[in-house]
């Protein structure tokens, strides 16, 4: 019973240990799982809206210089009437029209170009069929926007539109068209927030056209070039084909340690790419902060949920260990008890018969032991004339008869064990004090006893022996005792004492 | 002058002796009169930032007028000299930002021709101009030309890379006066470098055109001084690229085992080195200028070297001469009757900077 109850607190215990660290790993896997998630949900974000604002400000500016080449077409077309409505009859006249034109229209560099491609400026007559590209062919149709690399490493936008029908002086025209220098268009798009983010123009080749950094890439640098080393060389192909058909695009790449995020838009009508570049580490840096400030939180969270878990649990332990020992206690409370009980005569409140013979054996293996030899007396008392006072006053006389020889044999035996071994039969057991007060004791309640007879009080007849060497166990003291009682049984019956 | 940054010393010593010994019999020799020019080390620094000058600041004469209109005629439409333009054109902003205005014509025919140079002077001989510029196309033909139009009043100056005959009446000079010696300094270059033994050829530009002549000149004199080297070919491209492409190839069909081209303009080397590139031949070859082509060949390491001449320099100094000489000054205090401007020999190290410097690509 009692090991079915300590197994069972046993589990109850294991269960509670195992059950708070399951929850502990638990809750400790979830903030973990939990925070990496937010980690890679963070960089996700991050390059999401790195592309996105990118791809915005790419666009933007892409559409702004798209926007700056169609307004000046449209000066240029107005320019354009404004000559050919103009009676021009000399170099000196066509010189102040163009003039006029260009400031009027804000055009720069506004010239005409003959069929002969001879240019013609406010202040210069030139050849130009080596400067310019887009006079190689002998007519233009269509507008045209092109790219001008001119010694010294000036870059210029020139847009050209035919004249279809424009004659001066009597000579054919064939376009009319303005230079823009790049640097003013990488004025006009210069980005607020320069050191964080760049913009850079470049050619489909990959050649620079803006003059600006793009980060890491400096001015005058191939981007094509230097991207090559930095980017798988898939990433870089794709790129080199983008910029190729003028495709739109973002990728990053690690620069000296550092994450960059490139986005890359054509200029519409230019062949020019726009692209943007902006340090993503800034931002990680600004998400990994708060995310280190969120891991942080986590981490307290988890020390202070484990130390009270732990001192919960400490709690819970200790009270448990104490409710344990106090059953415990009460447990072997009650088996004292219930010992003392199986052992104890419950009339006399003497050792019984069973509690005599657990003595016995006791005694019995050091006499086989050879520890016990001697210094052992077995008394045999036995009350008389138990029956005729059951038979005549009743049993609750005999039981007071049983008390009173109980109390004098425990009166006279006071360092004795006693034992009620039967109805009216105690045994005691002398050793040590009691064995060496032994003859006192004996001749002290014969002598009570015998006064007793005349008394009509109780009357026991007490026989003993003591241990010998031929004594196997204490039954053969026992049967020598038992004899010398009954012996003195018959001299109390001649004293006249009652007999039965 | 010529600046050979690889071999400086030796350059430098070469250039002493010629300037010393072979400007006496170039065509214009009587007429040098100005201080003597800066010794090479000294101007350029290194090869690339030395080579051509882009900043420049009007000196401090004050013109006398408020308008001036000048025209200028040179040998062909070529980019060589829309470089010379572009630096004119910096002379015009300069001139205009102080009040002065400079309009001016910059005309040439679409193919050399000195018969088409003197159509265009004889037209605007008379035409008012304050100041007509020549780039001389064949000094035999248009020097006389030039004589008489000083004669009957005209304010003639000689530019960019070619000066008239010895004995023109042209007021001033401004260009390049060391044709013959930029064409010994390439040749000699090229000698060291196939140890002086060899076949050679020699492309050159226009026919009669003196800054082709006398660098061919120069390239001839110098290959004759070495036994082991032997003038295979002395051809003319005419200022054209698939010319100088197409007479590349010719050479080496007959002369297979050409070690060596001289170029003597700008069409020249680009030309030579498609052709020796498409046939895989390791023929050297060194040359004139600064197409951008012939830049990036030279990175490639096709082409030996070349003989890059300040082309922005001389717009800029021409159209400031052309002010002072418009004013009634003659060559002196002022300016010197023939304005030097500095030719630089790069090598495959000095590339990639001159393309920096010259056309912004860094590669």
């Amino acid at each position: 019973m009692t090991n079915g109850k300590e197994r069972v607190n046993k589990g109850f215990v294991s269960t509670a240990v195992i059950g708070s660290a399951l929850v502990m790993v638990i809750l400790i896997v979830i903030t973990v799982w939990a925070s990496r998630k937010t980690v890679s949900t963070t960089d996700e974000a991050v390059a999401a809206v790195s592309s996105f604002y990118l791809e915005a400000m790419a666009d933007y500016r892409a559409r702004t210089v798209n926007n700056l080449i169609n307004n000046n077409f449209d000066h240029m077309e107005v320019a354009l009437n404004v000559i050919k409505d103009s009676n021009i009859s000399s170099q000196e006249e066509l010189r102040n029209t163009l003039g006029n034109t260009k400031k009027l229209l804000s055009l720069n560099r506004f010239a005409l170009v003959d069929d002969d491609n001879v240019v013609y400026t406010q202040y210069t007559t030139y050849m130009g069929g080596s400067r310019y590209d887009f006079l190689s062919s002998d007519k233009l149709s269509e507008r045209v926007v092109s790219t001008i690399n001119l010694y010294g490493s000036s870059k210029l936008l020139c847009l050209a539109i035919p004249t279809d029908g424009l004659v001066i002086m009597g000579k054919p025209f064939k376009a009319c068209f303005i230079l823009i220098d790049i640097k003013d268009i990488s004025n006009l798009l210069l980005l607020e927030d320069h050191g964080t983010t760049y913009f850079a123009l470049y050619t489909k080749t990959g050649g620079n056209l803006s003059d600006t950094d793009l980060g890491p890439i400096k001015a005058g640098n191939n981007i094509l070039d230097k991207t090559k080393d930095h980017i798988s060389p898939a990433a870089w192909e794709k790129l080199l084909a983008d910029f190729e058909e003028g495709k739109e695009g973002n990728l990053t790449l690690m620069w000296d340690g550092i994450q960059e995020t490139l986005c890359y838009a054509p200029v519409p009508n230019t062949g020019w790419m726009m692209a943007i570049l902006i340090h993503e580490n800034l931002i990680h840096e600004q998400f990994r902060e708060m995310s280190e400030s969120n891991h942080l939180v986590s981490r307290i969270l988890i020390i202070v949920t484990l130390v009270s878990m732990g001192a919960f649990s400490s709690v819970l332990l200790l009270q448990l260990r104490r409710a344990s020992r106090a059953r415990l206690e009460s447990e072997m409370e009650n088996s004292r008890l219930f010992k003392n009980m199986a052992n104890s005569d419950s009339l006399t409140g003497v050792r019984n018969k069973h509690a005599y013979s657990e003595y016995e054996s006791k005694l019995n293996e050091k006499i086989r032991s050879g520890e016990l030899k001697d210094g052992i007396a077995v008394l045999v008392c036995d009350i008389n004339g138990l029956k005729i006072v059951n038979d005549t006053q009743g049993h609750a006389a005999g039981d007071r008869l049983i008390k009173d020889a109980c109390d004098l044999i425990c009166e006279h035996f006071s360092h004795g064990a006693v034992f009620r071994i039967g109805g009216d039969e105690f045994v005691v057991i002398l050793q040590d004090r009691g064995y060496e007060k032994m003859d006192d004791s004996l001749a002290a309640i014969n002598r009570e006893v015998e006064e007793n007879i005349e008394k009509g009080k109780v009357v026991v007849a007490v026989g003993h022996s003591v241990l010998t060497e031929e004594d196997e166990q204490i039954h053969d003291v026992f049967e020598r005792a038992d004899s010398l009682m009954y012996k003195r049984k018959q001299e109390l019956k001649a004293m006249g004492a009652k007999s039965r | 002058m010529i600046c050979d940054m690889k071999k400086v010393g030796k350059s430098a010593l070469l250039l002493s002796a010629v300037i010393v010994f072979a400007l006496p019999l170039s065509s214009c020799s009587e007429k040098v009169s100005e201080p003597p020019v800066p010794v090479v080390e000294e101007k350029a620094s290194s090869a690339a930032s030395g080579a051509v000058d882009f900043v420049h600041e009007l000196d401090s004469y004050e013109p006398k007028k408020d308008t001036y209109n000048f025209y200028f005629t040179y040998k062909i439409v070529h980019p060589w000299w829309d470089a010379v333009a572009l630096g004119m054109e910096e002379a015009q902003r300069q001139y205009l930002e102080k009040g002065i205005t400079i309009t001016y014509e910059y005309m040439a025919p679409k193919a050399a021709s000195a018969e088409d140079q003197k159509a265009r002077l004889e037209a605007v001989k008379n035409a008012g101009y304050d100041i007509i510029g020549v780039d001389v196309a064949d000094e035999e033909i248009i020097s006389p030309v030039i004589n008489e139009m000083i004669d009957e009043g005209c304010k003639v100056l000689t530019f960019s890379s070619s000066d008239a005959a010895a004995g023109c009446k042209r007021i001033a000079y401004v260009g390049n006066t060391h044709n013959y010696e930029d064409g010994v300094a390439l040749t000699e270059a090229l000698c060291e470098k196939l140890e002086y033994k060899g076949k050679v050829a020699i492309l050159v530009g226009s026919v009669g055109a003196p800054c082709h002549e006398d660098r061919a000149r120069g390239a001839k004199d110098t290959l004759a001084k070495y036994p082991d080297m032997e003038t295979v070919a002395v051809e003319y491209d005419m200022d054209s690229i698939e010319n100088a492409y197409d007479l590349t190839l010719e050479i080496l069909d007959k002369t297979p085992d050409l070690a060596g081209i001289v170029c003597c303009n700008m069409s020249n080397p680009v030309g030579a080195a498609r052709a020796i590139t498409e046939r895989g031949s390791d023929t050297v070859i060194v040359g004139m200028d600064h197409d951008e082509e012939a830049l990036r060949y030279l990175n490639d390491g096709v082409i030996y070297c070349l003989g890059v001449q300040d082309c922005f320099s001389i717009g800029f100094d021409t159209l400031q001469v052309a002010v002072k000489i418009a004013d009634g000054n003659l060559p002196g205090d002022l300016y010197p009757e023939k304005t030097n401007e500095i030719t630089t020999i790069i090598y495959k190290e000095d590339a990639a900077q001159m393309l920096e410097l010259l056309y912004g690509e860094i590669l």
